[in-house]
């Protein structure tokens, strides 16, 4: 009787697992607060420009000076002074819980034992990270959109290179840029992924991404290291102005990219490595 | 190989028994230095509860998550449904319920999330019944009051229920509860007890870890002691009880008169607090009954005395305890 039920392995449908995921990942307390906080945080960041903006008229150039009078500057602006820490700390914390938080709580084995394969299990895992992460760029994004149009208002976007974007135009800048940020902190996160593979403390997982991306930051800014910055994610980061010029200079912005990838690749393989051989 | 299983299958059916809900041959896992696990043989008949007993750190949780393909085994094999594991995992598991180490859920969910995204990972649960599965799962256990709290605020028996719920979301071919009834209270281990009697009425195979002598003695059929990584003794639970020292204990007032009768037809016997303990050693029953009656004890009540579960518990893991001692 039993032989008969018992040939084949079976498997749930791959897309209830993944809104299982997200939906859990989703209610996670954590995650909203996380969310919230950073959608203050353009708001902040538009405040703060807009009375020194008062003061002095006609001060800084360059990227803060691209922002008086031009409201859809501040969500690239955003996206830029949260990439260096506080998005990678966003990513990091959702796959730190994603592995090792789940493994502290045994709901790991759980799924372990339904059963889902370990590979799924890693799928499945990063996708929930990188909505977190997508959705955590796009929260700033818009939060930025919005408080670019109340408080510093806009016929358009005006260019790094003195050229003006219709609205549309410039939404489609930012969406770019949403996608090339959201790329850059998955990579971090993917790192991050590899360390919960490994661990049960969410708390290391968080430590040594943070400590990676800053120690990635701080060598890409010593003098006599050229030789490996190129390797470096924060290397790239800067480029993320380039958005702003007219025509878009794209070789840096894809080089960045394709960085990005291979640190996620690399990163997910590290994971998988370990989850495979893992003991539940 | 899949006809190589098979006619191994025809083979093994043909031999004895149908194939057994789980096996495992030289079963051997070592931790470092530490030997967690060493020689298990286990056999698990279809339709049986297995109890595994052993003290703390006999390798019971470990032997289960071999079974259960968590943990590979260090050397040895296992079993499971017929079905080699951890190769066999995703055709074996989704006919398996399992509470292993403890409940595991979500703290900041409800007890009713928790369940639906243990369901949702299921494969044998069709999405449409994932709702009703879960509410049934939940009244199941008693739990249904509770099932819309959060999990952080649940008791220890609460979260143990949900344990136990997960493992019942899906009617099983083989349900495997690791101490089912830590922290439950008087009617929570009842209600574990009537959970398992039933799945053992629908013909659920059920493995059963605990301590707790007289919970495997109420609920199992058949039982396996653990004593330091190994299986000390196993078989179904009356022949394990009966293989002691058979006796009958004899109620009677003339307890001088029927000592001097037996030992004068050379039959050992003991005044205890019970009664006249009586060995069948070399004699019967019958005959006993025979010489007490024939040289004129007042005989009230004849009973054979089973030696309980905890004396042989006592019997397998103290004596070699001391053995080693000494």
């Amino acid at each position: 009787m039993t032989a008969a039920v018992l040939d084949r392995p079976l498997r749930a449908p791959l897309g209830r697992l993944l809104a299982a995921e997200v939906r859990w990942t989703l209610r996670r307390p954590r995650t909203i607060i996380a969310l919230a906080a950073l959608a203050l945080a353009p708001v902040l960041m538009g405040i703060g420009i807009a009375i020194a903006g008062e003061g002095s008229r006609g001060g800084p150039g360059g990227l803060f000076g691209a922002l008086a009078g031009n409201g859809f500057v501040l969500p690239i602006v955003a996206m830029y002074m949260l990439l260096p820490v506080l998005l990678p700390l966003l990513g990091s914390m959702a796959a730190a819980d994603a592995l090792a938080g789940e493994s502290a709580h045994g709901t790991l084995r759980g799924l372990l034992l339904a059963p889902v394969s370990r590979g799924r299990l890693l799928a499945v895992k990063a996708f929930g990270v990188a909505v977190v992460v997508w959705l955590g760029v796009l929260v700033v994004a818009l939060s930025g959109v919005v408080t670019g149009l109340v408080l510093v208002g806009s016929n358009g976007l005006i260019t790094l290179s003195g050229t003006t974007l219709s609205v549309a135009d410039a939404l489609l800048r930012i969406g770019l840029a949403v996608l090339w940020v959201g790329f850059q902190v998955f990579a971090v996160a993917s790192i991050a992924l590899a360390v919960s593979a490994w661990t049960e403390h969410p708390l290391v997982v968080l430590a040594v991404a943070l400590a990676f991306v800053l120690v990635s930051a701080v060598v890409s800014a010593l003098p006599n290291t050229e030789w490996i910055q190129p390797y470096l994610l924060p290397t790239g980061w800067m480029s993320l102005t380039d958005v702003l010029r007219d025509p878009v200079p794209g070789t840096e912005l894809l080089r960045s990219t394709v960085k990005a990838l291979c640190y996620s690749v690399i990163g997910l393989s590290l994971a998988y490595g370990r989850l495979s051989t893992k003991d539940g | 190989m899949t006809s190589a299983s098979l006619v191994e299958q025809e083979v093994g059916a043909a031999a004895a028994a149908p194939t057994p809900a789980a096996r495992t041959r030289g079963l051997r896992k070592v931790y470092g230095s530490t030997v967690a696990v060493d020689r298990v043989d286990l056999e698990v008949p279809e339709g049986a509860v297995l109890g595994m007993l052993g003290p703390n750190g006999s390798g019971k949780t470990t032997t289960i998550r071999m079974l259960l393909g968590l943990v590979r085994p260090t050397s040895g094999e296992v079993e499971l449904l017929g079905r080699p594991m951890p190769e066999s995992a995703g055709i074996t598991l989704p006919h398996v319920g399992a509470l292993v180490e403890g409940p595991g859920f979500h703290p900041f969910l409800s007890g009713r999330e928790n369940l639906r995204r243990c369901a949702s990972a299921e494969p044998l649960m069709a999405s449409g019944s994932i709702r009703g599965a879960v509410s049934e799962a939940l009244e199941r256990v008693g739990l249904s009051h509770a099932a819309d709290r959060r999990y952080r605020g649940y008791s220890l028996g609460m979260k143990q229920r949900m344990g136990l719920a997960a493992a019942l979301l899906l009617p099983r071919k083989l349900v495997v509860l690791d101490e089912p009834t830590n922290g439950l209270d008087p009617a929570g281990t009842r209600e574990v007890r009537k959970v398992i009697g039933e799945l053992h009425a629908a013909g659920t195979t059920v493995i059963v870890s605990s301590h707790l002598l007289a919970e495997v003695e109420a609920t199992c059929t058949h039982v396996a002691v653990l004593h330091r990584g190994s299986v000390v003794a196993q078989g179904e639970l009356d022949e394990l009880l009966e293989a002691g020292s058979p006796a009958v204990v004899v109620s009677t007032p003339d307890v001088q008169l029927a000592l001097d009768s037996l030992r004068d037809n050379g039959i050992g016997a003991r005044s205890e607090q019970d009664g006249l303990v009586v060995d069948l050693v070399g004699t019967t029953a019958p005959y006993v009954v025979r010489v007490l009656v024939e040289s004129g004890v007042a005989v009230h009540e004849v009973h054979r005395r089973r030696a309980g579960l905890e004396d042989l518990f006592a019997q397998l893991t103290e004596s070699e305890e001391s053995g080693d001692q000494g």
